[in-house]
């Protein structure tokens, strides 16, 4: 059933999407599965706790520009399994809400939580269709699996495919890049690594700061080396010559260095030199309040109106 | 390794408590206990208490998505409600959502607009299976910091009155991008007449020249709780995953370029406090030695931490250009020296 995608389209994801559809499938399970009331209850009481795992549905909505989309936001929907009914005014109130508050923001598809798409979930894709001709299916794997290394989210397309002789709809995989706003980026930083919240010594922002970038870096490394690898490998015959993958390597190669312009040398030192003004001037201004407090206090300690007048025993 | 015993010592300093691998169980907090919360609200702890609730639970979607619609905003104040529920002192928010108002600072109780909104809202919300009650409003201060105006105090006031438990949140979305981490502040107001105990020293932030005034008058009517956040264990395993793929966009991410309007408008505003600074320590050359000297000095030493927090913050913005630089451009060169100078980290 799933394929790659030949629509051309190319999807953007942000990371608040994700957060969505995660809390809204642990918020129904544990509505499910209440919490044992006592810790001791640890042996089966008549259900076993986190044995269910319900199928959450939901929207998702966002932005098309020409062959980009970028989903922004999500949000719940109502969904009869047995009867395959959806709650059409539930939907309809629903996007009226989200309008006012993000009137660019239109329904691109919907999403849903499971392992695979199943055969059920094309009634609802055929129903939204009336909304946007070609929504998109959102599937996240909620299983936790230590040894995954991937997202466990995949984009789902509909396309029309002749089989048998009959023309069918079915779900082709599509890619997808998660797209972020700076602002997004750093909450998700904040609730992922729970850095300190407060504002810490100077020494703490730096290393905090620097910790981030060295590991965005450490990645970008790892990424490299595989390339190198595999690159070796080639060049000693371990791995078939491949050629559409060496234009890849080289062209991404042959972007570096990724400016080399006067201009943006003389930009780039400009800022450089700024930075180093503002430095500059903070240590000034700290040298001055240090001066201003030493000389108050050498005023309190060499104070001229006392009675001794003048040099008092300096400890 | 080195690198632990670090983060050990580092851990210890910020007093980080150790998270614990969220295991299924700490999802519990997600499931919402109807009797015990009606229960909750009948007794009424916090009315005889106006220091009852102490603490605030975030979760990792609520900050998100006030995050991304305070930001949304630019520099306009926006505002949205938050939905929770209370557990012994603390307040726990789990979702929050926008509100189609604008300009919160212009006039008390600008939700009055939005009563038809929340209504919907909170139906369709109780619909599709959360059950939980609005529990606060957030709104942002672009650019002036996480605190309580005037306007937001007899707001809440209000809210308190009526809507108890309630709390206020308040977001900078322009020092969060600035500094690279998020500011938020929850607050709750004392009420009328009532004279806190301590004088609590809260933590100094920067406020700028013209909202000073309204800062200090009201600083003293309302307290701050602590904020701490949690999110699912399924939460935890997909940020993890995620940061497989969004490392780019740390790599990428260009602070200086974004801020450069607010920096110039922080440098500015630091120089005017400066010629203030200036002319009370001229006016009070000669006099008594005393209390009136120790508050110009703290004018002086309050304004060498701005300027040390700004500095800091264009440091860091720097140093990312710097990396990049030294990453992506000097391939095909020869070894320059283009290590950035150890600038003198000024503590605060």
């Amino acid at each position: 059933m799933a394929s790659s995608s030949s629509s051309g389209l190319t999807f953007k994801l942000h990371p608040l999407v994700i957060v969505n559809i995660s809390d809204h499938y642990t918020r129904v399970k544990s509505q499910m599965n209440p919490p044992p009331l006592t810790s001791t209850s640890t042996t089966v009481n008549g259900v076993e706790p986190l044995q269910q795992a319900p199928r959450v549905y939901g929207c998702v909505i966002g932005v098309q520009r020409g062959r980009t989309v970028e989903i922004f936001n999500s949000f719940e929907l109502l969904y009869d399994p047995s009867t395959h009914s959806l709650d059409r005014p539930f939907l309809e109130k629903k996007q009226e809400l989200y309008k006012k508050v993000f009137p660019h923001f239109y329904i691109l598809g919907w999403y849903s939580t499971g392992s695979d798409a199943q055969e059920s979930d094309m009634h609802i894709h055929k129903a939204l269709m009336d909304i946007n001709e070609s929504p998109l299916y959102v599937l996240l794997n909620p299983t936790i699996n230590p040894a995954q290394k991937d997202l466990p989210v995949t984009i789902y397309e509909s396309e029309l495919h002749v089989i048998d002789g009959i023309p069918q709809l079915i779900f082709v995989r599509s890619s997808y890049t998660i797209e972020t706003v700076e602002a997004e980026r750093i909450s998700v930083d904040h609730v992922a690594h729970l850095k300190p919240s407060d504002g810490g010594s100077a020494a703490t922002q730096l290393a905090a700061h620097l910790t981030g970038i060295h590991s965005a870096i450490k990645m970008l490394n790892s990424r490299i080396r595989v390339l190198h690898h595999y690159l070796v490998g080639m060049q000693k015959g371990d791995v078939p010559c491949e050629n559409s993958l060496l234009r890849q390597v080289s062209s991404l190669l042959r972007r570096l260095p990724a400016i080399e312009s006067e201009k943006f040398q003389d930009d780039f030192l400009m800022e450089y030199n700024d930075t180093l003004l503002i430095t500059y001037l903070a240590m000034f201004t700290n040298c001055s309040s240090t001066m201003n407090e030493l000389v108050d206090k050498f005023n309190t300690a060499y104070d001229r109106h006392s009675r001794r007048g003048g040099r008092t025993a300096f400890i | 390794m080195d690198s632990a015993v670090a983060q050990k010592t580092w851990e210890l300093e910020n007093n980080i408590l150790a998270a614990e691998a969220p295991d299924p169980s700490s999802d519990s907090i997600f499931y919402y206990d109807e009797v015990a919360q009606a229960k909750f609200l009948k007794d009424k702890p916090w009315a005889n208490d106006p220091h009852f609730f102490k603490r605030v639970k975030i979760s990792a979607l609520a900050l998100l998505k006030m995050v991304v619609h305070a930001r949304s905003g630019g520099t306009i104040e926006v505002m949205g409600l938050m939905q929770g529920k209370t557990d012994g002192d603390a307040i726990i928010v789990m979702d929050a959502f926008a509100l189609p108002v604008e300009g919160t600072e212009t006039r008390v109780n600008a939700q009055a607009d939005a009563y038809e909104y929340m209504v919907d809202y909170s139906q369709t919300n109780k619909q599709a299976g959360r059950l939980e009650n609005v529990v606060g409003w957030y709104h942002s201060h672009p650019g002036y910091g996480c605190w309580l105006s005037g306007i937001d105090v007899s707001t809440q006031m209000l809210n308190q009155q009526f809507q108890e438990p309630f709390l206020a949140v308040v977001i900078d979305p322009t020092r969060t991008v600035s500094a690279g981490k998020v500011d938020i502040g929850a607050f709750r107001t004392y009420p009328e007449g009532y004279k806190p105990p301590d004088d609590h020293t809260s933590e100094y932030q920067t406020i700028p020249l013209n909202k000073i005034e309204d800062f200090g008058v009201h600083c003293k009517q309302y307290y701050a709780l602590n904020i701490t956040y949690f999110k699912s264990s399924l939460d935890s395993h997909l940020l993890d995953l995620l940061w497989n793929k969004y490392w780019v966009n740390t790599l990428s991410s260009s602070p200086l370029l974004g801020n450069g309007d607010y920096v110039a408008g922080q440098i500015s505003d630091l120089a005017e406090k400066l010629e203030q600074a200036e002319n009370q320590l001229i006016h009070s050359r000669i006099g008594p030695l005393g209390t009136s000297r120790k508050k110009e000095e703290s004018q002086l030493a309050k304004i060498t931490r701005d300027s040390s927090k700004i500095t800091v913050e264009q440091v860091h913005g720097l140093m990312s250009q710097v990396l990049k630089n030294i990453l992506f451009n000097s391939v095909g060169q020869p070894k320059r020296n283009e290590q950035p100078v150890s600038d003198p980290m000024i503590e605060a």
